[in-house]
């Protein structure tokens, strides 16, 4: 039982991060204020790895997602993501399709100088209980989770920036445990080395810095001790885009943490992405 | 010999603004916001779906796309604004290239 509490508490900080796709260069592990380009379309193939150990667990994640977004307008896109897990945790194993979200951005400010552009966005991501709770990991949280975030940035040829904070609401899921509200703060700078022209391979760099904050599980009311408290990752990601298809790929390594009571750490996260957009 | 020099000289000078006029136009948008290759894609999209287009040169380190459209057919700057925006681009300048 306890086991089970501690893997709902990893797993719902593996969820926190979200990472809406984006037309132009952005994070990998935190949201990007930018937005598709009116009708237009943009799927992304994910594969996560998690590693997890620590307080008797040893976890181990592989996730692969689809995602696709759809530009309503130039400022203003929707998504839907689905995703298929493959989980272990001390032994136990345990695959199919996850939680299904649905999301939406909406970029309420903008700057557009002379090759380079100011962008600031608002997002919201709805997680609904579609993946098994009844496994042992658990593929999906059981509950309704409702994610809403700001964020914003700068990108010229040369340099970027972003910085962004995401609130995420947990509802109640099976068994009456209410995962603890979570929130993640994150900055972010990228260069581009060499300065490459339209039909061109294109290199970006970027490094993120995220902080990850979870209170604690309530189980019926009950506040649980080995659960909530907070993460901190550096998280080198690169990039590599030739017209509209985009690779990018990264890791997120933690550095520090405060988690409360005795619970497993995380030893690090990766993520690749194929994103094509038409 | 002289007559038929002058005729056709006269013929020459009435064809002239006709096939000037249906020369192919060619247009330079100075675009703002434009800094990468990846996100220029969306304004290519967009341009191609124009009537008439015929060739689109993009030039990222100078923020400009030039468009070629085919004979008889004419871009307006509003066209141009609206397409650019829909990018979610801005416009900077509009210009008709002599050809």
């Amino acid at each position: 039982m306890r086991n089970f509490f501690l893997a709902a508490a990893l797993t719902v900080t593996m969820a926190i991060g979200i990472n809406t796709p984006l037309l132009a260069h952005g994070p990998l592990f935190s949201p990007a204020p930018e937005t598709i380009f009116k009708d237009g379309t943009q799927l992304t193939f994910g594969f996560d790895t998690e590693k997890a150990s620590g307080a008797g667990v040893k976890q181990r994640d592989y996730k692969t997602t689809i995602e696709a977004n759809y530009g309503l307008t130039a400022d203003w896109e929707i998504g839907i993501e689905a995703p298929y897990s493959w989980k272990q945790q001390n032994g136990a194993k345990a695959n199919g399709f996850g939680d299904i979200s649905l999301d939406t951005k909406y970029q309420f400010w903008g700057r557009n100088l002379p090759s380079a552009q100011y962008k600031a966005s608002a997002l919201l991501k709805v997680k609904l209980p579609t993946g098994k709770d009844s496994t042992t990991p658990r593929l999906g949280s059981g509950s309704t989770d409702v994610t809403a975030g700001l964020v914003t940035g700068y990108e010229s040829r040369r340099w970027y920036w972003f910085a962004s904070g995401v609130y995420k609401a947990n509802g109640e899921g099976a068994g009456n445990l209410t995962k603890g509200d979570q929130q993640s703060l994150n900055l972010v700078g990228g260069v581009r080395p060499v300065l490459t022209n339209y039909k061109e391979p294109d290199t970006v760099l970027m490094l993120e810095l995220n902080w990850e904050n979870s209170r604690r599980d309530d189980l019926a009311g009950v506040s649980l001790a080995n659960t909530g408290g907070w993460e901190l990752f550096v998280s080198p990601v690169i990039w590599w885009t030739y017209r509209q298809i985009a690779v990018r790929g990264g890791v997120q390594i933690a550095i520090a943490n405060d988690l409360n009571g005795n619970q497993p750490t995380t030893d690090y996260r990766g993520r690749t992405e194929l994103v094509y957009h038409f | 010999m002289i007559k038929i020099l002058r005729i056709a000289a006269f013929a020459t000078v009435l064809v002239l603004p006709v096939t000037a006029s249906a020369a192919k136009k060619q247009y330079q948008l100075l675009v703002d916001g434009l800094a990468c290759p990846f996100c220029a894609y969306g304004i290519e999209k967009k341009l191609t779906q124009t009537k008439g287009l015929e060739n689109i040169d993009i030039d990222i380190n100078a923020g400009t796309v030039t468009v070629t459209m085919a004979k008889g057919v004419s871009m307006s700057k509003a066209q141009a604004s609206r397409i650019v925006k829909d990018s979610g681009f801005t416009l900077r300048a509009f210009t008709k290239l002599a050809k």
